[in-house]
């Protein structure tokens, strides 16, 4: 079982969350071109040990959160951003 | 007869209009316009369907005025201090701070209407403006109450939160998986005896409380029916 730290709820379980995906910046809509987006909709880093994730706690307060992850052990850290509320 | 018997029977004549997602344990009664069960236990362990009490949904900016003056901060729920008429009497109305910027209040049955009013009067009532939303889930909501000292050890069989006195005393509210449904539990003691509120969408209502009293089986569970007010 992997625990996320839900800064709103505390640590819980995976199952209580919904997996978004690998957190990245949007890029500006006034100045991306199509290749920019594509990236930032399809293109995925993946790599082979820690990535930063957004996953929404749809079983709890209902926040989107930001941890980071590895991928290869499922070890979660926090990871400040904004958003998180505290 | 006792009184909440004959409260239901007369209720009975004018016939009930709303229902519970939760089919009633015969016999069957009319309370405040509901169909109730108005079975009796004195089991040590009950499970008893408050559906038909007021529920109405706030929202709120978390920090804002309103959550400062509503009461029931995330994680907590409290009698409302704001909820008390001109005489100061208690008007029964719980504030459950369910989520960040989210409240839910439980009232009576029946005064729902009169519930939203006052919490949309408090919004309006704010020094400066800001974005709430009232809306009355009575009917769209299922409400659960289990009673007795080894609810701990039933809850602990369907969810994974610390039940422990640290972690969730009374008055403690959070949204978790319960029998792997998104519920909204409050620690609710009375006179002593530990107890808890589940709170889930209308749909998952008979689901919930068939699954509670499976859990409660061997704990000897029993279904106890609905007496006004509900919230003693
Ligand atoms: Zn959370």
């Amino acid at each position: 079982m992997i625990l996320l730290p839900c800064p709103w709820c505390g640590p819980r379980n995976v199952a209580e969350f919904g997996y978004v995906g690998e957190a990245g910046p949007r890029p500006d809509p006034a100045s991306a071109g199509p290749e920019e987006w594509r990236g930032y909709l399809y293109g995925r880093a993946n790599p082979c040990g820690w990535v930063a994730e957004s996953w929404y706690h749809r079983m709890g307060c209902r926040r989107y959160i930001s941890v980071e992850r590895h991928t290869l052990s499922n070890e979660v850290r926090p990871l400040a951003t904004e958003g998180a509320g505290r | 007869m006792s009184d909440h018997v004959r409260r239901a029977a007369s209720a009975d004549a004018r016939g009930p209009i709303a229902r519970s997602p939760i089919a009633p344990a015969p016999p069957v009664a009319a309370v405040a316009g509901w169909e109730v069960s108005a079975r009796r236990s004195d089991a040590d362990l009950t499970v008893t369907d408050l559906t038909p009490l007021a529920k109405v949904q706030v929202k709120a900016p978390w920090d804002g005025a309103l959550a400062g003056t509503l009461g029931g901060p995330f994680g907590r729920a409290e009698r409302s201090a704001s909820f008390e008429d001109a005489e100061g009497d208690d008007e029964d109305v719980l504030v459950v701070g369910s989520g960040p910027g989210e409240w839910l209040a439980l009232g009576s049955p029946g005064t729902a209407p009169d519930l939203v009013e006052r919490l949309e009067r408090l919004a309006a009532r704010l020094p400066n403006p800001e974005f709430v939303t009232v809306v009355d889930l009575t009917h769209g909501r299922a409400l659960i109450r289990i009673a007795g000292e080894r609810t701990p050890d039933l809850l602990a069989k369907v969810c994974g939160i610390d039940l422990g006195e640290t972690v969730t005393p009374n008055g403690a509210a959070f949204r978790s998986s319960v029998a792997r449904l998104a519920v909204d539990v409050v620690r609710y003691d009375r006179d002593g005896t530990r107890s808890y509120l589940l709170h889930c969408e209308r749909s998952s209502g008979q689901y919930l409380f068939d699954a509670l009293l499976d859990a409660g089986g061997e704990f000897g569970a029993e279904i106890d029916g609905f007496v006004e007010p509900g919230l003693s």
